[in-house]
């Protein structure tokens, strides 16, 4: 599933993500009927509109195939958002079926033993996204796959990793100025560790982070952990 | 086992901040009076309990220039402003409050102090000082066992029971924690036992 | 005390994103709520080290599901109980029921004076305007409720009211309400909070408390505090009125004994609170303290209404604050800005909830989160905050929300289908392309402009350095 945004903003990363993927040997296929997961409606309080886009990621992912997305926010609203929207309904048990074989990227690789093999020098510092640290549970696959994957790349943790970035969807523009002093918090911790960049699994606080960086002219520099991990040699 | 107990509820308290000591018959209203006499306190507030004639408490604090006072005093404390005198308002605050409680808890340091005829429901907050005589049978491990037995069926529940796990604090200037906001600005409690002799 | 204290909350002006931008801008507040959220979160951290949380959180939650779930039993128990210890119980509607019950009684018994002990119940209910407006003095007795009271403030936390305070501003109130100099430093401010007070509680006919658990078995109130406050204010005064939130019931004293247990826990990183007080009825015939009569209200105010739905879960909480201090929101812009007695998450859940969604704090509080799920996982008896954000703002209903919701009913029309999903996107990656002065975009027009009235948005991915 590549991810909204990303196909809007940062095809990079959809393209990064395939790469690691069929480095490791892995069949990929981006179903073209795809959308978006209908986050944006669900959490924004539209519960019957992101229905019927949900809808048709649920068509979209048929089958018995892992599905996997470079962002632990969709994946989350997938595991978890749709037992929210469909329980009770005719989708139940589609949502369920595609709920148990949807998984975030880096917990994919982990959990497969899968060990793709990056190039990236350096030092990074890491953001645990919300969704990915809470609504997944998800803390180590990440860093267990930048260990592994990238031997050559230093991680520096930064202080209060765990905690929201405020970037949270339409939150972030209905109260720019609080989801803007937070960016700026994190931004800051990220700073601080003096890693030559910042990881996350999620564009939607990549963007967020680095948006609010640049605008208070704390020195930044970002990419998606797809992106690491997909760099080669040349 | 009842001084592993009697350690960890002391343990608790002093956490908070309040103090605790294991002693056992003879010697505890030597220790009553020299606590209260390092509090500065000039009189005692005694909760009516055979417990205090017993350890020969109202003598020992007399003779030590300590008023000794038996709840609820020569009158209801509500008449005549009582409570004034008491809460310190008429003069300095200078009342040591004795309680004996229903049961300490060793897990959290906890005492359960129950409120009857000769116990009142606010000796210990009205007083600027506490002090508790903990008979050592009376400890058990966890709050829970406590609470089940001091309102077991069958028994008329008493009409106030207060946990009390330190001296009055209050944390609402600045999140810094600061002692005797309303009720006693210091806990002592003694553990008293015979097996319990002063630890050398 | 002579000084007659007039209560008058402020009403609400300003929209709740103007509230927020004011509390930002306000370097004191933000100092002093970053101290109260460091020295709550040691604590938590102290408590999870010595004590399996993840399994008393458990036991809790399914406590509070059961009690829930079976709260019309529970209830009639506890009344039942309370009548046969010779208390009064009163279940109340709503605010001004109660109030008035209140209001009725002190003219029945002739009293002046009311003495209170923290509590959101009567928080909620505006009883101290009820109070005043019936000629009668109200004092709150707790340090930090008492501060705000004489600075006419609403609480900014659940369990620590006056947490936005520095000990300065607090000195310069306690020297106005006493009309004398005050010391400096923190325990001259509570030596002289304590002996002003202690005038209250000799002279009061009335006291007030909240009630943080009653235990249906025996018909007791439990109320917990710090300070000592509210013993002195349930035992002192002739009449003893306890305001409870009819969902605060639990079945019997094991289940107590840990929700006992755990809500210092999670409250204030201790594992007991300096005092509980255990209330069963008034005091017996040969007692020579404690209140004569004792009366319970119990409040619905709009929680009846919960069971059932899928937002039962809101009244699984204790009030314990935990998801407050967790919140990044409420740590950013504090308590007063939601301008409820209930802030954080939990607040924006019920605020709406308790007022029928009606009203501007209905509309507004639910979206002031980033759904982050921090407040679920510090929450003690597990309530899913993060969930009940979102079903609240299903349930908004202003013409605001209306409009938005036509927007998204355009984009659900639009992303249900491929075709017009890759024609909006390629809109979207033009419109970025054209917004990018060299891989940035500084200022966006219409729905971006709230973006960038804060951030710059990266028009190439992976963006470009900073600097250039």
């Amino acid at each position: 599933m590549r991810t909204c945004l990303a196909d809007i903003a940062a095809p990079s990363i959809i393209d990064a993500t395939r790469r690691v993927l069929e480095g490791c040997g892995v069949e990929v296929v981006v179903p073209r009927s795809q959308t978006c997961c209908g986050q944006p409606g669900w959490s924004a309080g539209h519960p019957d509109e992101a229905r019927r886009v949900a809808r048709r990621a649920l068509r979209a992912f048929r089958g018995d195939d892992p599905v996997v997305v470079p962002s632990g926010s969709c994946a989350a609203m997938v595991t978890h958002g749709y037992l929210d929207l469909f329980t009770g309904r005719p989708e139940e048990a589609e949502a369920r079926q595609m709920a148990g074989r949807t998984l975030e990227l880096s917990q994919f690789l982990h959990q497969n033993g899968l060990r793709p093999e990056s190039a990236a020098r350096g030092s990074v510092t890491l953001h645990d996204s919300c969704h990915m640290l809470r609504l997944l549970g998800e803390r180590e696959s990440s860093r267990a796959v930048l260990a592994e994957a990238a031997p050559g790349v230093e991680l520096r943790e930064m202080a209060q990793t765990d905690v929201c970035c405020g970037f949270g969807g339409t939150f972030s523009v209905n109260y720019p100025e609080v989801s803007g002093r937070l960016g700026e918090e994190k931004a800051r911790n990220a700073a601080a560790t003096g890693a030559d960049e910042l990881v996350a699994c999620d564009l939607s606080c990549l963007l967020h982070i680095t948006g609010r960086a640049r605008r208070t002219g704390i020195p930044l520099r970002a990419r998606h952990l797809a992106e690491l991990l997909a760099e080669d040699a040349a | 086992m009842a001084a592993a107990l009697a350690e960890q509820l002391i343990a608790a308290i002093e956490r908070r901040r309040g103090s605790g000591e294991r002693c056992d018959a003879a010697g505890a209203a030597a220790r009553v009076v020299e606590r209260i006499r390092s509090w500065g306190a000039s009189r005692a507030l005694l909760a009516d309990h055979p417990l205090m004639d017993a350890l020969g408490l109202p003598v020992a604090l007399a003779s030590a220039g300590i008023e000794p006072v038996r709840w609820p005093g020569p009158r209801d404390p509500r008449a005549g402003g009582a409570w004034r005198g008491l809460l310190g308002l008429e003069s300095p605050e200078t009342a040591c409050g004795i309680t004996v409680p229903a049961f300490g808890v060793a897990e959290r340091g906890t005492l359960v102090l129950e409120a009857g005829a000769g116990h009142g429901r606010a000796i210990d907050v009205a007083s600027a000082y506490h002090l508790a005589l903990l008979p050592a049978e009376r400890l058990v491990r966890t709050l829970e066992e406590a609470l089940v037995a001091t309102f077991a069926a069958g028994r008329r529940p008493p009409s106030a029971v207060s946990l009390v796990s330190g001296p009055s604090r209050t944390s609402d200037i600045e999140k810094i924690s600061t002692l005797g906001a309303h009720g006693a600005l210091a806990l002592h409690v003694l553990v008293i036992g015979e097996e319990l002799s002063p630890a050398t | 005390m002579s000084k007659r204290i007039p209560v008058t909350y402020p009403e609400i002006t300003a929209p709740l994103r103007e509230r927020t931008r004011e509390a930002l801008a306000d370097a004191e507040l933000g100092g002093n709520l970053r101290a109260a959220q460091a020295s709550w979160a040691k604590g938590r951290r102290q408590m999870a080290e010595q004590h399996d949380f993840a399994a008393m959180r458990e036991r809790a939650t399914g406590i509070r599901r059961d009690n829930i779930a079976r709260l019309p039993e529970l209830l009639e128990r506890l009344e039942e109980r309370v009548r046969a210890a010779g208390g009064t119980v009163t279940r109340v509607a709503d605010s001004d029921a109660a109030c008035r019950y209140i209001t009725d009684l002190a003219a029945a018994r002739g009293a002046t004076l009311v003495a209170k002990s923290k509590s959101m119940a009567t928080e909620e209910i505006k009883l101290n305007e009820a109070l005043e407006e019936a000629g009668l003095r109200v004092v709150e007795t707790d340090l930090g409720e008492w501060i705000l009271q004489l600075m006419q403030e609403h609480p900014s936390h659940i369990i620590a009211p006056a947490v936005h305070l520095n000990k300065e501003q607090i000195r310069s109130v306690l020297a106005a309400e006493s009309g004398e100099a005050v010391p400096e430093g923190r325990e001259a401010l509570v030596a002289h909070a304590r002996r002003r007070l202690r005038e209250v509680f000799a002279a009061a006919d009335i006291g007030v408390s909240g009630v943080n658990l009653a235990v249906a078995e025996t018909g007791t109130l439990c109320v917990v505090e710090n300070e000592g406050n509210a013993r002195l204010v349930t035992a002192l005064p002739r009449i003893h009125v306890a305001v409870m939130g009819m969902e605060r019931v639990v079945a019997d004293w094991s289940e107590a004994a840990h929700l006992l247990q755990l809500l210092p826990m999670a409250a204030i990183g201790d594992d007991a609170a300096t005092y509980v007080n255990l209330i069963t009825g008034p005091r017996a015939p040969d007692e020579a303290d404690g209140p004569v009569e004792l009366h319970l209200l119990l409040l619905d105010g709009g929680r009846a209404a919960l069971r059932g739905t899928d937002l039962q879960d809101a009244l699984n909480c204790i009030r314990c604050g935990a998801c407050l201090y967790s919140c990044p929101m409420w740590r950013s812009v504090g308590g007063q800005a939601y301008g409820s007695p209930y802030s954080g998450p939990i607040g924006a859940v019920v605020t709406p909830l308790l007022e029928g969604m009606r009203g501007e704090r209905s509309s507004e509080l639910p979206f002031l989160s980033s759904l982050c799920g921090a407040c679920h996982e510090a929450c003690p008896v597990g309530i899913p905050l993060h969930d009940l954000l979102v079903r609240v703002r299903n349930r908004v209903t202003t013409p605001g929300h209306r409009r938005d919701r036509l927007r998204f009913r355009l984009w659900a029309l639009a992303w249900s289908r491929p075709w017009a999903y890759r024609a909006t996107r390629a809109l979207a990656r033009g419109g970025l392309r054209l917004a990018g002065r060299r891989g940035w975009a500084r200022r966006l027009p219409g729905p971006g402009a709230a973006w960038t009235s804060q951030r710059d948005l990266p028009t190439r991915w992976p963006p470009r350095s900073p600097s250039s």
